[in-house]
């Protein structure tokens, strides 16, 4: 199972960074080393508010289906709804995929109706 | 025969005993709604939440012929000795009736006494203000 179709009705994306290393002299002076030339760490956060709790269980499934924080994944243009922006700017950056930073949450707000966050974070 | 109803045509009763020189009441119905937008739509749009009911009524402070206070088992549900509070069977019956001869109709729940308001001022009638809120659904609904 993929993730999710259903469209956020929140969204919240860090751009993550490139890996590298800062060394400070006692003059203050600072030297940057790069150690990748890949942006990683980004993080994306999805809102799934007052959804049914049919469409709620599918994200509790499909985090049992690549074990949790465990295995990696590509998300479906569904979360980007409502970006007019080019895609890729709030997508895992090159060499990147998805995996959960933490577990699904499901707040119930009614019999039948639950809200979903969702963290997930770009790994390379 | 059609027919306008009035202020004339009201009565409030409690536990099926119509209450004395109620003054006004009102009920509103309130539906609670979850909005279930998400990005990129244009227009917003909503699924139902949970469905309840509140009013508020108005009476005047009236002692009859045999000595009783016709607000007595309103104000009584909050206004009293005792250190226990509200319980959660000290609840109303409350019926809301519009009549036309012998058509009724009826709005009947069962509610909480909510705020109890009594005063006196000079030169006016003394009123008693009571709101509500309806507990669980309604038990007679024929306004329709």
């Amino acid at each position: 199972m993929a993730f999710p179709t259903h469209k956020p009705t929140g969204r919240t994306f860090d751009a993550g960074d490139y890996t590298y290393k800062t060394f400070k002299a006692q003059s203050g002076k600072e030297v940057r080393i790069l150690y990748g030339d890949k942006r990683t760490g980004m993080q994306l956060q999805l809102v799934y508010e007052n959804v049914n709790d049919t469409a709620a269980d599918d994200f509790v499934a499909h985090y049992d289906e690549v074990k949790g924080g465990f295995n990696t994944f590509v998300l479906p243009s569904a979360f980007r709804s409502g970006w007019n922006g080019n895609a890729s700017a709030i997508d895992a950056a090159t060499g990147n995929l998805w995996r959960y930073q933490s577990a699904p949450s499901i707040t119930s707000v009614r019999p039948g109706i639950s809200s979903v966050t969702v963290n997930l974070i770009g790994v390379l | 025969m059609a027919k306008v109803y009035t202020g004339r045509d009201g009565i409030l009763q409690l536990s099926g005993t119509t209450l004395a020189k109620v003054v006004n009441f009102t009920l509103q119905a309130n539906l609670e709604t979850l909005e279930t937008t998400t990005l990129g739509d244009s227009l917003r749009s909503y699924t139902p939440g949970v469905l309840g009911y509140s009013g508020s009524a108005s009476l005047l402070y009236y002692k009859d012929d045999a000595g009783n206070i016709n607000t007595t088992n309103l104000l009584n549900k909050l206004i009293k000795t005792g250190t226990g509070g509200v319980s959660s069977s000290e609840t109303a019956d409350l019926t809301l009736r519009w009549v036309d001869g012998t058509d009724q109709n009826d709005i009947r729940l069962t509610a909480y006494i909510t705020s109890a308001n009594i005063g006196a001022s000079t030169g006016e009638i003394t009123r008693a203000e009571i709101s509500f809120v309806g507990t669980g659904a309604l038990t007679t609904a024929t306004i329709s």
